[in-house]
């Protein structure tokens, strides 16, 4: 092990990696580092946007029977900065930071999948402007950023507003998803030699957590728009309850992603104070695995806490209850964190920095939106409260005092790696000065109102004692704030001009995005430091007394993984999920005699039997073609590949006929509820068959151009294993509505 | 009756279940010469889980009173005893016949943690098929054979997990995913029992009163057949999860302790001179 601590790991270099220039070059770029800029940048945009839009409505708010603002105007602007703030600012906000960071930080080139990275990016604006361009076309959305059924729906919502909303959060969630695959493999596939999963800066361990949050949450999402969607433009009845559907199923769907949604929000936050209180305190982590492992019980926990969302719906006593008890169990991981960052600062030397600042207000108001969320986990108080403003100062707490806090932190932190100049800690000061002034004074008043009664997303209010000044208060303190952000903003301008210059280490921190230049060169690094420990930097300065060597001597983990694999799996979970979303609607509205078609009188399970062998035998054909590629048996390959293709088709024809048949009882998707489930659920799994079609198409075709005989076989093997999956899907959703038949 | 008589009243002293908790301590406490440890821990508490499954008053509630008293039974032959039955065995390499003879067949099925994983989630869907769950809570021998099935299906689906025979545990990542998406499996089938109107098992719906425990059911506790069936889904989707959960855990901290060359070198004594070796580089 000596020698390698005496010799650095050699990347190899690009021929050319001077940085080209121009406007273009930044619109064509596939850097992972300019993309994060790019992210940084568009969600800055949107940030003033959003905050223009609160703005706004405090001053509405600030007198009791104010009529700045029409009580429309209102609902769009509270719907506007909701989704603006979650879905333009928040989310791309963390995904371009650490777009921008991962690949710095696990001593990589770049990310594992360059373009689609640059595709991820590019339908975040796509998704941000067509969002804003309801405002052109009849009103923005005016139903809330969780546009709860049946206010969501055709006859309610009568604007295209919540088209254009549906339409951009597909968008946007599909760019989410493909970001968080191209992390995920990013992680798992492009590390330095000697960065095992243990040694992870837990920036990046969080970053990895908080991907799969993503790819599991965000297609719950999408399917429920999906249906959405379906609902106002085909006349289904999936949320509509006039005609059987359940307003009830839209809110599981909804905050079945929502609540992971909340820590989609945090967990990368926690991953900024995570790397940012260590240096600044100049200790090492407290409890490095309890964060880790505190990162995964959240994660896993998030997912059976929704519920609590909707004890105000009437769910009954017993799924009250135990929803009440699994939020509860939320708070111990999350305090164990707040724990381990408050006993990494115990006794330490801190420097309060500007970041450092940020820092602890993050920790210490991000336990107070923690202490006020436990609140809500009492039945009986989250009946009295919710839908107030206790609620609103709450969600405040958290993604402002708490996300928004830690970006700040990280921004502070960061921006000298990013342009090699550091921030003008004098406007930094007084920016942090203000914003926890503004903040506070805008939002702690919000918890009183919310106890008087006051109710959140009505555009005024009764000159009730108190209220009048609380509110005028909190409109001060919301002005403050906003100025603050002007500070910011200001800083960055001066800064990025006359900023003191960085050099590579400015804190004296130990990860391993500080051991290159700043702004990194085109490559990032040009060799990586060995790595034996958490803090890598501090063992190269600290020869003497170098961190215990973490996990022992190996330099990789036990595993070795390619990267086109890890990103189809990681695509297939997703996709799982999205089918999960629809199965689920089928068995939720088909376990009851309805009036019309029922699945009795329209399917015939045993003639779709005969269709299922077939696409089941296309994969045993796909397999065996695969195989045979392995062995360079190149024209049985292709026989097997053109025979899964016709099995594959063959099912897709079976599929259409049935659909005729039932076309030609009149039956259409609109007829009722089976129809609506039974048409949806089956039509997207052709629509994944036809795709797979395709795909495999295309690689015949390759494969008769004599494609593959390089070995360069991933991509077969990718889509082979797609194939795999829609036949897998198909097993179950035949399970699920024919099989059924037969019992 | 009050509720203090029925918990009294109620126990099932069953001599087979008797003799095959008592059987199982002693032929254990016998291999073991009598030494107590903390394996033999796992087994006390796997076994006293076992006698309270099919003893205990639940099990006098699960007979055609209550669907939730049947589902918690369901969870503890799924997902409790097996797992603590299997920690308290002594690890040991594969033995010989597993590998080559007889039941290199069940060896086989064993290694393949896909089908341990549909023999565990499947064992949670069929039972829960509205046929079958009525003909087990009608028909005694079908009961039994749902008892002795759900165990054996929980032995299959944890023994990836926890196996004594340490080769054939998967990697912890792996095991993560395995029970991760065993949860999903299960939280599917909860949300359709809490929130749709399916009825599952309509022979709860309308008891027969043979203990005259009905209106104490019903009364008191407050448990109609509406809120039953919720509970039940309930029981299935959120404990059942967080004993994944647990798993899930487990298996982080024991990736986190492992020291990294356990991969290359599986027994303790070894890796110990392995790290001196490397550390007197």
């Amino acid at each position: 092990m000596s020698e390698a601590a005496s010799t650095f790991n050699a990347i190899e270099t690009p021929a050319a990696a001077s940085a080209p220039r121009g406007l273009f070059s930044w619109v064509a770029t596939v850097d992972h580092k300019r993309i994060g800029i790019l992210y940084l940048l568009t969600t800055l945009v949107f940030f003033v946007i959003g905050g223009i839009e609160a703005l706004l409505m405090r001053i509405q708010l600030a007198r009791p029977n104010n009529n700045f603002l029409s009580p429309d105007a209102f609902d769009q602007l509270f719907t506007m900065h909701g989704t603006t703030m979650i879905f333009l600012v928040v989310m791309p906000t963390l995904i371009g930071l650490a777009n921008y960071l991962v690949p710095l930080m696990i001593g990589a080139r770049d990310m594992a999948f360059p373009r689609l990275n640059a595709l991820s990016f590019w339908l975040l604006p796509c998704g941000g402007l067509l969002l804003h361009f309801s405002l052109l076309a009849g009103g923005a959305p005016a139903v809330g950023w969780f546009s709860y059924a049946p206010l969501s729906e055709a006859p309610y919502a009568t604007t295209s507003g919540v088209d254009y909303w549906t339409l951009s959060l597909l968008i946007l969630g599909v760019g989410s998803v493909a970001a968080s695959i191209n992390l995920i493999a990013t992680i798992l596939t492009q590390r330095a030699p000697g960065l095992t999963i243990r040694r992870l800066p837990l920036f990046v361990w969080m970053i990895f957590i908080n991907s799969f949050l993503v790819i599991l949450a965000l297609p719950a999402l999408n399917a429920a728009i999906v249906m959405l969607f379906i609902d106002r433009h085909l006349g289904t009845h999936f949320f509509a309850p006039a005609n059987g559907g359940s307003a009830v199923l839209w809110q599981h769907f909804f905050w079945s992603f929502g609540h992971p949604e909340v820590y989609i929000m945090a967990l990368p936050a926690f991953g900024i104070i995570s790397e940012v209180v260590p240096v600044f305190a100049r200790r090492p982590i407290f409890g490095y695995e309890f964060v880790a492992a505190s990162t995964v019980a959240i994660a896993l926990l998030s997912f059976g806490v929704w519920a609590h969302h909707m004890f105000a719906v009437g769910l009954g006593h017993p799924v009250d209850l135990f929803f009440a008890a699994t939020s509860m169990m939320i708070a111990v991981p999350t305090g164990i964190k707040v724990f381990a960052w408050s006993a990494t600062m115990w006794g330490g030397a801190i420097r309060l920095t500007t970041a450092m600042l940020f820092a602890v207000a993050f920790l210490i108001q991000f336990t107070i939106g923690g202490l006020s969320g436990i609140t809500f986990a009492v039945v009986p108080i989250d009946w009295q409260v919710t839908g107030t403003y206790y609620l609103v100062a709450h969600f405040h707490y958290v993604l402002f005092g708490g996300t928004f806090f830690a970006v700040f932190a990280g921004l502070y932190y960061w921006f000298p790696k990013i342009t090699g100049r550091i921030l003008s800690e004098r406007l930094g000061k007084l920016n942090f000065w203000m914003a926890l002034i503004g903040f506070n004074t805008a939002f702690f008043v919000q918890h009183f109102l919310g106890l008087m009664g006051m109710a959140r997303r009505i555009y005024t209010y009764p000159d009730l004692p108190g209220w009048g000044l609380l509110n005028m208060i909190s409109t001060i303190g919301a002005f403050l704030l906003g100025a603050s952000v002007l500070i910011l903003l200001w800083n960055i301008i001066v800064s990025l001009r006359h900023g003191k210059p960085a050099g590579d280490n400015p804190w004296q921190a130990w990860t391993l995005e500080w051991a290159t230049t700043s702004p990194p060169p085109a490559q990032n690094f040009d060799r990586v430091p060995p790595i034996r420990s958490r803090r890598p930097l501090w063992d190269l300065a600290h020869p003497e007394n170098p961190d215990p060597i973490v996990g022992g001597a190996a330099a990789r983990d036990g595993f070795v993984l390619e990267k086109n694999r890890v990103g189809i799996v990681s695509f297939l979970i997703t996709e799982s999920v999205f089918f999960l979303m629809l199965i689920l609607a089928y068995l939720y509205y088909n376990n009851h005699d309805m009036n019309g078609p029922t699945p009795t009188s329209m399917l015939n399970p045993q003639r779709t039997g005969i269709y299922t062998l077939c696409l089941l035998a296309s994969s045993f054909t796909i397999w065996l073609a695969v195989k045979k590629l392995e062995r360079k048996k190149h024209s049985a390959f292709r026989w097997l590949l053109t025979l899964t293709i016709l099995l594959g088709a063959v099912f897709i024809i079976g599929q259409g006929r049935e659909y005729l048949r039932i076309f030609h009882e009149g039956v259409m998707v609109n007829s009722n509820l089976f129809a609506t489930t039974f048409f949806t659920l089956t039509g997207f799994h052709g629509l994944h068959v036809c795709i797979g079609i395709i795909a495999l198409l295309i690689l015949m075709a390759l494969a008769f151009a004599g494609d593959f005989k390089q070995g360069r076989i991933e991509a077969v093997k990718s889509i082979g294993l797609y194939w795999h999956f829609v036949d897998a899907v198909w097993l179950v959703v035949f399970s699920v509505i024919y099989l059924r038949l037969l019992l | 009756m009050t509720t203090r008589q029925f918990l009294i009243s109620a126990w099932n002293w069953n001599p087979w279940v008797i003799t095959i908790c008592v059987a199982t301590i002693l032929i254990y406490s016998a291999r073991n010469r009598f030494r107590f440890n903390r394996k033999t821990g796992w087994l006390l508490a796997g076994t006293i889980m076992f006698f309270l499954t099919l003893a205990s008053p639940i099990d006098t509630l699960a007979d055609g009173y209550l669907f939730s008293a049947h589902m918690m039974q369901h969870l503890l032959l799924l997902l409790i005893v097996p797992p603590l039955i299997l920690l308290s065995l002594p690890s040991a390499p594969v033995p010989d016949r597993f590998q080559n003879g007889h039941w290199k067949w069940l060896n086989w099925i064993l290694r393949h943690p896909l089908a341990n994983w549909f023999l565990g989630v499947g064992g949670m869907w069929l039972w829960h098929a509205p046929m079958l769950c009525n003909a087990a809570v009608s028909n005694v021998w079908i009961h039994r054979l749902q008892y002795v099935s759900l165990l054996l299906m929980g032995f299959a689906f944890w023994w990836p997990i926890l196996s004594p025979w340490r080769k054939q545990r998967i990697a912890p990542l792996a095991g993560m995913i395995y029970l991760f998406s065993a949860c999903l499996g299960c939280t599917v089938l909860g949300i359709v029992i809490t929130f749709s109107p399916v009825e599952v098992c309509s022979i709860y719906l309308h008891p027969i009163d043979r203990l005259g425990i009905l209106p104490l059911i019903q009364n008191l506790w407050g448990l109609t057949p509406a809120k039953d069936q919720q509970l039940g889904g309930l029981l299935m989707w959120v404990p059942a999860c967080l004993i994944y959960f647990c798993g899930i855990f487990a298996l982080f901290a024991r990736w986190h302790g492992e020291t990294g060359d356990e991969a290359i070198v599986p027994e303790s004594k070894t890796t110990k001179t392995h790290l001196q070796k490397s550390h007197g580089h």
